[in-house]
């Protein structure tokens, strides 16, 4: 009892510290310390990776996670320059009574499902011939052997959300700067600030749904 | 891993490749040429669609249960089966999309091309042959969808539509990973022929892992194909896009999402004689279906009751179809739930079409009340929508009486368990037929609307209602050829060797 093994004294203390950042992370007002929060955890994470010995897997959590996603992350909140978030009324407000009720229900599952797990884990079925697990070489031969569809796959995935997010993030088209000068001009407003077209947009929506 | 052990059979992912070239095509056309890509687009589009319909027939000698890929595709009746239906509702989706762009006036290329893209995942759906699969099909056809559904840059109920589906369909995609993810800790592969054999052997390394594994991807399922108590997105993002869209979320997404549902619960966990944990499995998911089936329906059909909104009222229709569809579902059978996708497909594109034609620029038009005395004004569109709308309340001779008629039959024959869920069908089925008659009273019954002028419509457009129309007919009066498709079983079901 009193001599923890290394490994389990280091597991502790990495996942102590993931859920710590993970609640930090809902917790926080302020979009930036929740994108900081995040990259803690990222980085607890990929610690734990490390001592499931994928040290691959922790390797591109820390580069691509902590280091490029969370990049661009912070530089998104930054540049929409949110700094808090505003303080307003819930309209549905019995589901902050709900939400707990289901967290806890959730988190029953996952107690139940980690009672039944037991750490004598039965070995992986190894023919002796193979690299060893975790490393570049292993994922590399699974990657471009048994998971080569699914790998092509993925790249018409990331091509087609590449296509998608510059459909809807492209400048306006002729049509579509009509359609809101349209708006602007039924409203006899000539000198308009950027706001405004949104405004009468919603106006018409709530005519709509009137 | 030997590369000889993979099975390399690229014939076999031939739709596959043929929808994602054409996606890239088309976006190179519209580089290239933006004026010209307007009429290009579709016929291309158009061109490639005919293509996979061609590779996928030329596959079907080939059907059998020897997975390609090292296990990840599976090429036998149900994946052929389902991936025609999937076609056949992108044909008819690319005929209507064109009216669509040009009364709209919105840019092309990428339109054809996000369409062709969620064509790919849903293929890869019903191919699938390994959870990983499943996900990265389900997940290419969503993303695709979201976009569109945003497509209409300007109207601020698509931009809500699209925002909302994007939410909750991540948050579902989660729920089904983590599932995945559980599966996969419990069971030790990721194969879904691999985890059946594993559930007969009774290997099973951690069982209650698996128990809320597939509790997860029951429920990430759940939310895609729209049943209660997961529906709650579907009337909004369904008002919200445009009407052609809502054509296309409503139809081949949902025939997609249940050939991956049957591969990996009626054929993965379809283990009723397994030992231990295996029937256990097969028990909840049986029960906790049949409940979601009654609820769907139930709940469908009552609230879709009080809709005055053309678009709100198809949705609400559309998850209890959802429910009725679980019915043929619950027998484990693929054919059912194949043909009454087939069927609804065929109507629900029809019907959504003829909506997105009334409705005029922006969606303007989709209230019941809109349709007031156009009867005899357009009868080239009431008369198609009044034929959609009985047969979606199962009317004979309309396909949807022969896709409900079959469904339940193969219930009620397979499992005495089922027979109350019949019941609730079918009372749910004369309650469905007040809602599904009200639009077509307006439309002959009522004064007509004042302001009333005739949609235009294109010859495509014209080309695409014909199709549903002469389906929509045509599989309620001579369906065996479609039920003895459905029938044909892939040989050699028993000796199936686990890959990897």
């Amino acid at each position: 009892m009193f001599e923890l093994p290394i490994q389990q004294l280091i597991f502790l203390f990495v996942a102590a510290v993931a859920v710590f950042a993970a609640f930090n992370v809902i917790l926080q007002r302020n979009p930036i310390y929740s994108a900081l929060a995040l990259i803690i955890t990222m980085c607890a994470l990929a610690g734990t990776f490390l001592m499931l010995e994928a040290q691959f897997v922790a390797t591109m959590q820390v580069i691509v996670y902590a280091g490029a996603v969370m990049v661009l992350f912070v530089f998104v909140i930054m540049l929409l320059n949110v700094r808090t978030e505003e303080a307003r009324q819930d309209r549905v407000k019995y589901l902050k009574l709900v939400a707990p009720l289901l967290f806890i229900a959730l988190l029953g599952e996952v107690i139940f499902v980690a009672r039944s797990v037991t750490t004598t884990a039965p070995p992986l079925a190894t023919t002796g011939n193979e690299p060893a697990f975790g490393t570049v070489e292993s994922i590399g031969e699974a990657m471009f052997s048994s998971y080569l569809f699914p790998f092509e796959a993925t790249s018409v995935l990331i091509l087609m959300a590449m296509v998608g997010s510059l459909v809807l993030a492209r400048r306006r088209t002729m049509s579509e700067a009509e359609t809101l000068g349209k708006l602007i001009e039924e409203s006899g407003k000539p000198q308009l600030t950027p706001a405004e077209p949104v405004a009468k947009l919603e106006e018409k929506k709530e005519e709509i749904a009137a | 891993m030997q590369f000889s052990n993979l099975n390399l059979d690229y014939f076999s992912i031939l739709p596959e490749i043929i929808t994602a070239l054409a996606g890239v095509i088309l976006m190179l056309i519209d580089a290239f040429s933006k004026k010209a890509g307007r009429k290009l687009s579709p016929m291309f589009s158009l061109f490639a669609l005919v293509a996979t319909l061609a590779s996928i027939i030329a596959l079907w000698p080939r059907a059998s249960y020897t997975a390609s890929f090292a296990g990840m595709i599976v090429n036998d009746h149900l994946r052929l089966y389902f991936a025609l239906v999937i076609v056949a509702c992108g044909i008819i989706a690319t005929l209507l999309a064109s009216q669509f762009l040009d009364d709209e006036a919105l840019p092309p290329g990428e339109f054809y091309a996000l369409m062709m893209f969620a064509t790919t995942g849903m293929l890869m759906m019903a191919s699938a042959g390994d959870l990983v699969m499943v996900f990265l099909g389900l997940e290419t056809s969503s993303i695709a969808t979201y976009v569109m559904a945003g497509y209409r840059r300007t109207d601020l109920r698509a931009n809500e539509s699209s925002l909302k589906y994007f939410l909750l369909g991540s948050f579902s995609a989660a729920f089904l990973l983590y599932g995945m993810a559980l599966t996969y800790g419990a069971t030790g592969t990721t194969n879904i022929e691999g985890i059946r054999q594993i559930l007969i052997a009774g290997k099973v390394i951690y069982p209650q892992m698996l128990l809320v594994g597939v509790a997860m991807m029951l429920v990430g399922f759940g939310f895609k194909i729209a049943t209660a108590p997961f529906h709650l997105w579907t009337p909004d993002v369904y008002e919200g896009a445009p009407t052609l869209v809502t054509a296309i979320l409503a139809t081949g997404p949902k025939v997609a999402v249940f050939a991956a549902f049957l591969r990996v619960f009626a054929e993965g966990l379809g283990t009723p004689t397994a030992p231990a944990v295996g029937a256990q499995i097969y028990d909840n998911w049986i029960n906790a279906l049949a409940v979601m089936a009654a609820i769907g329906m139930t709940f469908g059909n009552i609230v879709a009751l009080a809709q005055r909104n053309m678009k709100r009222m198809l949705a609400y229709s559309s998850i209890a179809h959802g429910g009725y569809t679980l019915i043929g579902f619950l027998t484990t059978e693929y054919a059912p739930v194949g043909f009454y996708m087939l069927t609804y497909a065929l109507m629900s594109l029809g019907a959504f079409a003829i909506v997105q034609m009334l409705a005029r620029e922006g969606d303007a038009k989709t209230e019941i009340s809109d349709y007031a005395g156009i009867g005899f004004e357009v009868p080239n569109l009431s008369f198609p929508l009044a034929i959609f709308m009985l047969s979606m309340a199962g009317i004979p001779p309309m396909a949807g009486f022969m896709g409900k008629f079959y469904v339940f039959k193969s219930a009620w024959v397979s499992s005495p368990n089922l027979r109350w869920l019949v019941i609730v069908a079918i009372i749910n089925s004369i309650i469905s037929v007040y809602y599904y008659l009200y639009p077509i009273v307006v439309m002959f019954f009522r004064p007509p609307v004042s302001d009333f002028t005739k949609p235009r419509l294109s010859p495509m457009s014209q080309l695409a209602l014909a199709i549903t129309i002469i389906g929509t007919l045509y599989f309620g009066l001579f369906p065996n050829g479609a039920l003895k498709v459905l029938q044909q079983k892939t040989p050699g079901a028993q000796q199936v060797a686990v890959q990897k």
